[in-house]
């Protein structure tokens, strides 16, 4: 059976569209890795306060009673989570599976998705932003850095796909 | 001193009465309470009605838990006391004008009768169950006679604790945010909303978890309606009310509130049970987790909120 899902053309105008009422309502873009480093901030800031508070890094969103979980892009990622959920259910795709290609292992599958999960956290904070954040958001706004963003993370995933694309076809 | 500088004696610290006296106990046994107001309300409901076979998780199994959850939720509360060995003087009087007496003695009548209510299912529940003493399962024999009539008692008594939870929070009226009569109402259909969803939760029948579904989606209306109306009698009050609103319309508690227990507590789930019951596939223990956070969470937020409102400004 094949599953349902959204034609991509249609998806990216309703993404445009999400983004455009985002600005409309909060005044603020849309973002992906901001939420993700909130909850590592919260979670270093527990286990070692000493260390966030001496930070450059963390210690700009730490101290004085600031909590990084009160932020817009927790939220916004919360509803995310709720959002998916209800489009999953209704494409009647609410399934816990591991989606790979048959030539490689779920195992195999898990740990590249790690790794490269782990580059582009570590890169999006070098970068200041992910391709929401930067790419999708920065271009909303026409400001150079999301268009350069958006080159660099899309270009860079083309010219290495050659190197892994045995995992996929 | 300089007294030239004193220009009111409210800046002296500790006059302005500041409350933070209760912590995690208090809201978590006003949870357990509606908690297990609600199971025992539908469990005697649908003995009442006659459909013990029918809806067995609701009537025979949930109640198990009551005995148990009651302790959990008394034991929270004995740490919330200052005295707690005065426990007890609770009992040497009745006082019908305090709701603290009034829950005292609903716990002390309800406790027993849910322990003798599990009692009477439980060779339903485990069929190897063996009594032991002979005296004991003869007893029960004599007790199951009366089960209607303690069907009535358990049906009126679980209102009344249910109600008296929020009963507990209202008659405290230097707090303005618990000074309205909607408290009751909404933490006694706030209990019964979670107790159906603790029996979606353990139930393994189709046609119950539909039932308890339906059940749900309209003590959730109802919830909604209460909080909508809570809001608006908040904002036609006095200043110091709709000061107190202000602190969920803006104020600290506004993303607590209306995040986790309006929409994850009530919309979202009701979203679930509505796409449910049109048979498209959803996990039934994701909505029946979200209803009894949110009622956890109403129960947390309602207690703090309480205690940062205030009367002077």
């Amino acid at each position: 059976m094949k599953t349902k899902y959204m034609n991509p053309y249609l998806a990216g105008v309703l993404l445009g569209l999400v983004l455009l009422s985002a600005f409309f309502f909060t005044g603020r873009g849309l973002g992906a890795s901001g939420a993700v480093k909130s909850l590592v901030v919260t979670t270093v800031d527990v286990v070692a306060p000493e260390h966030t508070a001496e930070s450059g890094y963390y210690s700009k969103y730490t101290g004085d009673g600031k909590s990084p979980m009160k932020s817009w892009l927790v939220f916004e990622v919360l509803g995310v989570l709720v959002g998916g959920f209800l489009s999953g259910a209704l494409a009647g795709r609410l399934k816990l599976k591991v989606e790979h290609h048959p030539n490689i292992t779920s195992k195999k599958r898990l740990i590249l998705a790690g790794i490269g999960g782990v580059l582009f956290g570590y890169g999006s904070q070098l970068g200041r932003g992910c391709t929401s954040g930067s790419a999708l958001t920065g271009m909303a706004v026409l400001s150079l850095a999301g268009f350069v963003t958006m080159m660099a993370i899309f270009g860079t995933a083309f010219a290495l796909a050659y190197f892994f694309r045995r995992n996929w076809i | 001193m300089i007294e030239e500088l004193i220009v009111s004696g409210r800046m002296n610290p500790e006059i302005d009465p500041y409350l933070h006296v209760w912590g995690w106990e208090i809201p978590f046994y006003l949870f357990i309470g509606g908690l297990v107001a609600g199971i025992l309300f539908f469990s005697a409901l649908y003995t009442i009605r006659g459909k013990q076979d029918d809806y067995p998780t609701a009537v025979k199994f949930a109640p198990m838990f009551t005995p148990l959850l009651l302790a959990l939720g008394l034991s929270a509360l004995l740490l919330d006391l200052s005295h707690k060995l005065y426990f007890w003087q609770l009992y040497t009087n009745i006082r019908w004008e305090s709701p603290m007496s009034w829950g005292a003695w609903t716990l002390m009548i309800i406790y027993p009768l849910a322990i003798v209510w599990s009692a009477l299912w439980i060779k339903d529940v485990f069929p190897k169950w063996d009594w032991k003493f002979k005296w004991l399962e003869d007893w029960i024999e004599i007790i199951r006679q009366y089960q209607k009539y303690m069907a009535w008692a358990l049906m009126v008594l679980s209102i009344v604790l249910g109600m008296y939870t929020g009963i507990l929070l209202s008659a405290f009226n230097a707090r303005p945010f618990w000074n309205t009569a909607i408290l009751g109402p909404l933490f006694l259909t706030s209990g019964l909303s979670a107790g159906a969803a603790l029996i979606m939760l353990l139930s393994k029948k189709e046609g119950e978890k539909r039932l308890f579904a339906r059940i749900d989606l309209m003590l959730i209306g109802t919830e909604l309606f209460l909080i909508i109306h809570l809001f608006m009698g908040f904002l036609a009050g006095t200043n110091v009310h709709i000061e107190a609103a202000r602190l969920f319309l803006g104020g600290e508690f506004t993303n607590s509130f209306w995040i986790f227990v309006v929409f994850g507590g009530l919309i979202f789930p009701a979203i679930l049970e509505l796409l449910e019951l049109r048979k498209i596939k959803i996990p039934h223990y994701i909505s029946a987790i979200l209803v009894l956070f949110g009622s956890l969470a109403l129960r947390f937020i309602v207690v703090d909120a309480g205690q940062a409102s205030r009367w002077l400004y």
